[in-house]
C-alpha cells in the first residue's frame, strides 16, 4: 500500500504540469498563510465554492470565456505569432456584437447569429490592425497588438459614454440587450448558456483543422521553423494575416457571448476586469495549444476562479489569489521544461550567435 | 490656443508623465545590452507602486516607501531572471506570466492587507517631496519642471548620462556588452554571462521599482489596482526606439510623456477622457511605424 503510494507520488511529481500545480498551491498556501488565514480553510471554501451549488453551473459558464480565448490565442501561437490582444479584440468585438443585438431590426433567430457575426468581424477588424502592422511595416506583433489594448478600451468606453449610452443609468453602459434576442440557457448544469455548444463545436473545427488539413499542418511549421516553412512554399505573410483574423474573430465572438449571452449590457470595463483574455493565454500556454487538453485547463483554472470568489465571500481572502496561482503554474512550467515549438526558436537564433562569436 | 496648451504647466504635465517611463526603460536598455530579453518592466513597476505605498504607510515615510520599492522590484526580478536566465526558459512566456502575477498579487494583497478594494488612499502615505534647485529652478517654462523634482526624478534625468559612460566607457559596460552581443566570446574572455544578466536583470527591477514608486508617491499619491496601466509596455518600445543607446532611450521616452502630458492637457480643455487616455499608446504605435526595421531581435525571437 505504501509502495503503491509512493509510486503514484513519484509519478505525479516527475510529471511537469502536476508537479508545478502541486508546487503553485503550495506557494498559494504560503502566501495565504502569510496575510492571516487558514490555507486550509480557504482551499477547501474554494474547492467548494468551484464544485458545490450553484458552483458548478458558474464554473462551466466561466470556462467558455476562458477556453474561447484560449482558442483565440492558440491559433496564431501555433504559427509563431504571439497575439497579447486578445482584450482589445474582445472588447471590440463584444461591443459590435452587443449593438447589433440591440439594433438590429429583425426576428431574434437572425439577431443573434448575426449578432455573433458582428462580433466576429469587429474583432478580426482589430486583430488585422497588427498583423498588416506585421507583414507590411514589420511591427512585432507581440508589442503593437498589447498597445491596442488600450485605445480599443479607451474607444469602447467613449462609444458606451456619449453615442450608444443608456440615459437612465449614471455608469457607462448600453441599454439592456431586448429579452428576445439574449443567447438562450441550456438545461444542461442548471441554466448553463448555450454558447457552450458553440465553443465545443469551435474546439471540434480547431483540432480537425489542426491535425487533419494543409493549412492546419502549414501553421504548425512554421511555428517549428518560419524560414523552412516560407523555403517550403507557404506563403508566411498571408498566414500571419489569416491566423490574426480567426483569433481577433473568436476574441469578437466571445465578447459577443459575454454580453449578449451573460451580462446583456455593455458596461464599460466589465469585459476586462476578470481578466479573461489574461487567462486563455495561460490556459493557451499550459495545454501547448491542444484543443483537447485547452478544455481540461480551461476548466482548472475556471474552477479556480469561481472557488476564488467563493473563498472571497465565505473567508474574506481576495479572489486574485487564483490570478496569482495560474501565473505561478506557467513561470514553473516554463521554467522547468520549455514550450517545446519556442525553444528550437530561441535555440536557432542562440546556434546563430554562437558561430559569428567564433569567427 | 497655441499659449493655452504650452506653458510650464505642461512642460511640468509631460516630465511626470516621462520620469516612470524613462526609469523602467533605462531598466529594459540594460537588460537589452546585457542579451535578456526583457518585457517585465510593467509588471516590476506594479510591484514597485505597490511596495512605495505600503512601506511609506507603514513607515509614513517616502524615503523608506521608495527604498522598498526598489527593493521590492529587484527581488521580483530574480523570478525573471531565474525562469529565463538560469533555467533558460522561454524569456516570452516566463515575461507575461510575471506581469500577470504581479497585478494578480498587488490586487491580491491591496484588499488583504489594506482592507480596501481598488484604490487606497490614506493620510498614512507620505508623498515624495520636491526639491527646488536654487536659481536653475527659476528660469521659465521648463526651470520648475525639470529642476523642481523628486528624488527618483533627478535619479532618472542623472542615470542617463551616467548610463552612458557605464556602457560605453568602464570595463564592466564593455563586458556586459559583450555578454549581450558575442556570448561565447565574452565567455571564452573569462566573463561569467550568468552573472551579468542577473545583474542587469536586477538592475531593471531595480529602475522600475524606483519608477513604481515615483508613480505611485510623485505622481500620485495612492495606489490603485493595474495603476502601471501599460506604461512598462511603453517603456518597451522606448528601448526599441531608442535603440538601447541612453540618449535615444531619453528621447524615446520624452515622446511619450509628451503624449500624455499633452493629453492631460487637452482633457483639462474638453476633451473626452476616454480620447486623451489613448493619446500616448497611439502615440507610440504611430512612432513604431515611423521608426520601422529597428525590431529584427524581436521579430526573430517570434519567429516571423
Amino acid at each position: 500500500m505504501a509502495e503503491t503510494l509512493r509510486a503514484s507520488t513519484n509519478r505525479v511529481l516527475r510529471n511537469p504540469v502536476a508537479f508545478s500545480i502541486v508546487l503553485s498551491l503550495l506557494i498559494g498556501a504560503a502566501i495565504i498563510a502569510a496575510t492571516g488565514t487558514n490555507p486550509l480553510l480557504a482551499y477547501s471554501e474554494m474547492v467548494r465554492g468551484a464544485l458545490t451549488g450553484s458552483g458548478l453551473r458558474n464554473t462551466v459558464s466561466r470556462m467558455i470565456p476562458i477556453v474561447g480565448m484560449a482558442l483565440a490565442i492558440s491559433i496564431p501561437f501555433r504559427a509563431g505569432v504571439i497575439n497579447l490582444g486578445g482584450e482589445g479584440q474582445m472588447v471590440i468585438g463584444g461591443l459590435a456584437g452587443t449593438l447589433a443585438a440591440i439594433y438590429l431590426p429583425l426576428p431574434p433567430v437572425l439577431v443573434i447569429p448575426l449578432a455573433l457575426v458582428a462580433g466576429m468581424v469587429a474583432g478580426a477588424l482589430w486583430a488585422l490592425l497588427p498583423a498588416i502592422g506585421q507583414t507590411a511595416l514589420k511591427l512585432p506583433i507581440l508589442i503593437s497588438s498589447l498597445l491596442l489594448n488600450y485605445p480599443a478600451r479607451a474607444l469602447t468606453g467613449y462609444m458606451v459614454r456619449f453615442p450608444f449610452a443608456d440615459p437612465t443609468v449614471t455608469s457607462s453602459s448600453t441599454v439592456p440587450v431586448p429579452e428576445s434576442n439574449r443567447i438562450p440557457k441550456l438545461a444542461l448544469f442548471d441554466g448553463v448558456s448555450a454558447s457552450l455548444v458553440l465553443l465545443i463545436l469551435l474546439l471540434i473545427g480547431v483540432a480537425l483543422f489542426n491535425l487533419r488539413t494543409v493549412p492546419g499542418y502549414e501553421t504548425r511549421m512554421t511555428g517549428l521553423n518560419s524560414r523552412f516553412s516560407r523555403y517550403g512554399g507557404v506563403a508566411v505573410d498571408r498566414q500571419v494575416v489569416w491566423v490574426m483574423l480567426a483569433s481577433g474573430g473568436i476574441a469578437g465572438m466571445i465578447g459577443t457571448h459575454l454580453v449578449v449571452g451573460e451580462t446583456y449590457r455593455f458596461l464599460d470595463g466589465d469585459l476586462v476586469v476578470s481578466g479573461f483574455a489574461w487567462s486563455g493565454l495561460l490556459v493557451a500556454l499550459l495545454a501547448r495549444h491542444r484543443p483537447g487538453p485547452m478544455l481540461a485547463a480551461g476548466a482548472f483554472f475556471a474552477a479556480l476562479q469561481i472557488g476564488g470568489l467563493a473563498m472571497q465571500r465565505n473567508v474574506n481572502v481576495p479572489w486574485q489569489i487564483a490570478q496569482v496561482l495560474q501565473a505561478v503554474v506557467i513561470i514553473m512550467i516554463a521554467g522547468r521544461f520549455v514550450l517545446k515549438a519556442r525553444r528550437e526558436t530561441a535555440a536557432v537564433i542562440e546556434g546563430e550567435t554562437t558561430v559569428t562569436g567564433e569567427v | 490656443m497655441f499659449e493655452q496648451l504650452f506653458d510650464s504647466a505642461l512642460v511640468e504635465s509631460v516630465v511626470r508623465a516621462l520620469i516612470p517611463i524613462l526609469l523602467a526603460a533605462l531598466g529594459g536598455m540594460i537588460c537589452d545590452r546585457a542579451g535578456v530579453f526583457q518585457i517585465s518592466l510593467e509588471g516590476m513597476m506594479l510591484v514597485g507602486a505597490f511596495a512605495a505605498v505600503a512601506g511609506s504607510y507603514l513607515a509614513t515615510s517616502a524615503t523608506v516607501g521608495t527604498v522598498i520599492a526598489m527593493a521590492a522590484g529587484s527581488a521580483f526580478s530574480l523570478v525573471l531572471a531565474y525562469g529565463a536566465v538560469s533555467r533558460q526558459g522561454d524569456p516570452i512566456v516566463i515575461g507575461v506570466a510575471v506581469n500577470l502575477l504581479a497585478l494578480g498579487l498587488t490586487s491580491f494583497l491591496l484588499p488583504q492587507l489594506f482592507g480596501v478594494r481598488g484604490v487606497f488612499q490614506d493620510p498614512r502615505v507620505d508623498g515624495l517631496n520636491r526639491f527646488p534647485i536654487p536659481f536653475l529652478s527659476d528660469i521659465p517654462i521648463v526651470g520648475p519642471a525639470i529642476f523642481r523634482s523628486t528624488i527618483p526624478g533627478y535619479l532618472a534625468m542623472l542615470a542617463v548620462p551616467a548610463l552612458w559612460v557605464f556602457l560605453f566607457r568602464t570595463p564592466i559596460g564593455l563586458r556586459l556588452r559583450g555578454v549581450g552581443e558575442r556570448p561565447v566570446s565574452a565567455e571564452t574572455l573569462g566573463v561569467n554571462p550568468t552573472q551579468y544578466k542577473y545583474a542587469a536583470v536586477v538592475a531593471s527591477g531595480m529602475l522600475c521599482g524606483l519608477a513604481g514608486a515615483q508613480l505611485a508617491l510623485g505622481n500620485v499619491v495612492q495606489f490603485s489596482e493595474n495603476m502601471s496601466s501599460g506604461r512598462g509596455w511603453i517603456a518597451v518600445v522606448a528601448v526599441m526606439l531608442g535603440r538601447a543607446h541612453p540618449a535615444g532611450v531619453l528621447g524615446a521616452s520624452a515622446l511619450f510623456g509628451a503624449a500624455e502630458g499633452l493629453g492631460f492637457r487637452l482633457q483639462g480643455n474638453g476633451l473626452p477622457v476616454q480620447i486623451t487616455d489613448a493619446l500616448p499608446y497611439v502615440a507610440t504605435l504611430v512612432a513604431l511605424a515611423l521608426a520601422r526595421k529597428r525590431f529584427k531581435r524581436i521579430l526573430e525571437l517570434t519567429a516571423a
